[in-house]
């Protein structure tokens, strides 16, 4: 069937994420002069400035920061999963991530929830990381 | 404003127009504006402003003791407002703390009233110096102060979404222009994409501490009749969605006393404001100006 | 920058508002400036500046609305022009 959401639109910036994500590896920009982890990817670091980067694997584990809960499709590919969530996830290395919260209730999300990474491989391309409650 | 007064500041020009338009409830406009806000987000099912201020209301409600029990205040109290101002919208629409209970959600922990209206309609006004305007025949309005102040973040990398938003510097540096105090004020205009904007601007001016908002709002405070009106208009909420020159424009007509059966004085027993307090945001809390009007 | 009480708002232009599904953003601009400036008592010709306030992409079916389009259909050609972003 074919995919209904949204895709990623891959740049120069993103595409070494989506590559990684592919691999299913999480992959953080670096900066190599200050150390700053930055996400979204971007060219130069709001930090320093500098555009020396290196791209490191994250663990996938980390923290609900804030999440929203959707009752309304306002793209029509989400209409089946209402009500779903967004997510801001704060990744134990410290970067900051938007995402999906999947495998729980929205009911049962919560600020500070402890998380961990799955992947949902959408099509040939493209592996999206979402995140479930940490599994004990 | 401040691009109208840095204008006008320069010499380069006498009279300013700021100008607003929009078919944005009819043509599809909006909706292309809020997809492209969204970008890569848009692959989590994340929707423009209102997903960006849900987010921010819920890291709220988790920082600081605030959520829908706060924000009925501020949807009921605008709608009051509202049923006193004929061009509004929502001018023959009650609401009641049941029914801003009872709405559907649209993205939790927003229902529908704490969402702005989406409207076709356009706003313009006309700025230029004191000396010009003493000749011009409306009572004189000033800006007495502003500021501006834009933490620009990413959603992803924000840390202002439960406070201090661009609100805190921007306020401090037009209070500081206006040489007055948060008490000096008598009613405000502030830009409300969203009830939780109200309360987190509120705040970062320095109306409430964190969490005290519930309180503040408790008892009709921004309603006619109230001690701090508030979005006298019916505001983004309930009057009209003109972006930041909503709350710009309601802030001089209250103040030229043009407001008829909305008008803050005697007739909705509250005080005749002489100094007032208008707010305008852009992005999810990214841009933030504030302006302070009064009567001479 | 102090400019306090240096300048003055001196007119507001409204127009019709809610569900208008037969007027163009550009028509809104267009009767929202001349409301203004006739509430100011101004003519056209006094107006040297305009601010085009947030800027939007046209719906479909209505072009791009610039502070250069406004500024024509005012009939002013104004010293200072400035486009606000969204």
């Amino acid at each position: 069937m074919e995919y209904a959401k949204p895709l990623p639109q891959v740049n120069a910036d993103t595409r070494p994420f989506w590559q990684g994500c592919r691999q299913h590896l999480l992959k953080i920009q670096k900066c190599k002069n200050c150390g700053l982890l930055r996400c979204p990817p971007a060219f130069i670091c709001p930090e320093c400035l500098s555009s020396e980067v290196e791209w490191v694997a994250a663990k996938g584990k980390g923290r609900v920061y804030s999440f929203a809960v959707y009752h309304a499709a306002y793209q029509p590919g989400f209409q089946d999963e209402l009500p779903y969530v967004v997510a801001l996830v704060d990744l134990d290395e410290g970067a900051r991530m938007i995402t999906n919260i999947v495998g729980c209730d929205p009911g049962e999300v919560y600020c500070e929830m402890a998380v961990e990474i799955v992947w949902d491989d959408v099509n040939e391309t493209f592996s999206i990381p979402k995140f479930r409650p940490l599994q004990k | 404003m401040l691009h109208a007064v840095g204008a006008l500041e320069s010499g380069a020009c006498k009279y300013v127009l700021i100008s607003y338009g929009h078919s944005a409830r009819s043509g599809d406009s909006m909706l292309r504006m809020l997809s492209d806000m969204t970008g890569d987000e848009a692959i989590y099912g994340h929707f423009g402003a209102a997903g960006g201020y849900a987010l921010a209301a819920r890291r709220a409600m988790h920082e600081f003791n605030t959520g829908p029990d706060s924000w009925k205040h501020i949807a009921v109290g605008q709608r009051a407002w509202a049923n006193l101002n004929p061009q509004a919208m929502m001018y023959d629409s009650r609401l009641t703390d049941e029914g801003y209970m009872t709405a559907k959600w649209l993205i939790e922990p927003f229902r529908l009233f704490d969402n702005c209206l989406i409207s076709d309609g356009g706003r313009a006004c006309i700025i230029t110096s004191v000396e010009r305007a003493r000749d011009l025949k409306h009572p004189l309005v000033t800006i007495m102060g502003l500021g501006q102040h834009n933490p620009s973040g990413d959603l992803q990398k924000a840390d202002y979404l439960a406070g201090p938003t661009g609100a805190r510097i921007a306020g401090e540096a037009a209070f500081s222009m206006a040489g007055i105090a948060r008490d000096d004020i008598d009613a405000c205009q502030i830009y409300d994409c969203f009830t939780y904007t109200v309360e987190i601007t509120l705040q970062d001016y320095g109306y409430f501490e964190p969490s005290g908002g519930k309180d503040w709002f408790m008892g009709g405070t921004i309603e006619p009749g109230g001690r701090m009106p508030v979005n006298t208009s019916g505001g983004l909420l309930s009057e009209a969605y003109h972006m930041g020159l909503t709350p710009l424009t309601e802030g001089v007509m209250q103040l030229m006393g043009r407001c008829g059966p909305r008008q803050l004085g005697p007739e909705t027993n509250t005080k005749t404001p002489e100094i007032m307090l208008c707010s305008d945001n852009g992005g999810i809390l990214q841009t933030h100006a504030c302006y302070i009007l009064r009567r001479i | 920058m102090n400019v306090k009480d240096k300048y003055a708002i001196v007119g507001v232009g409204y127009t019709p508002q809610g569900k208008l599904p037969e007027r163009t953003t550009l028509s809104f601009h267009l009767e929202a400036c001349a409301n203004a400036i006739k509430d100011a008592g101004l003519s056209r010709e006094d107006v040297d500046g305009l601010i085009c306030y947030r800027h939007f992409p046209p719906s479909t079916g209505e072009q791009d609305v610039s502070p250069y389009l406004v500024a024509q259909h005012l009939g002013i050609s104004p010293a200072y022009l400035f486009q606000d972003a969204n």
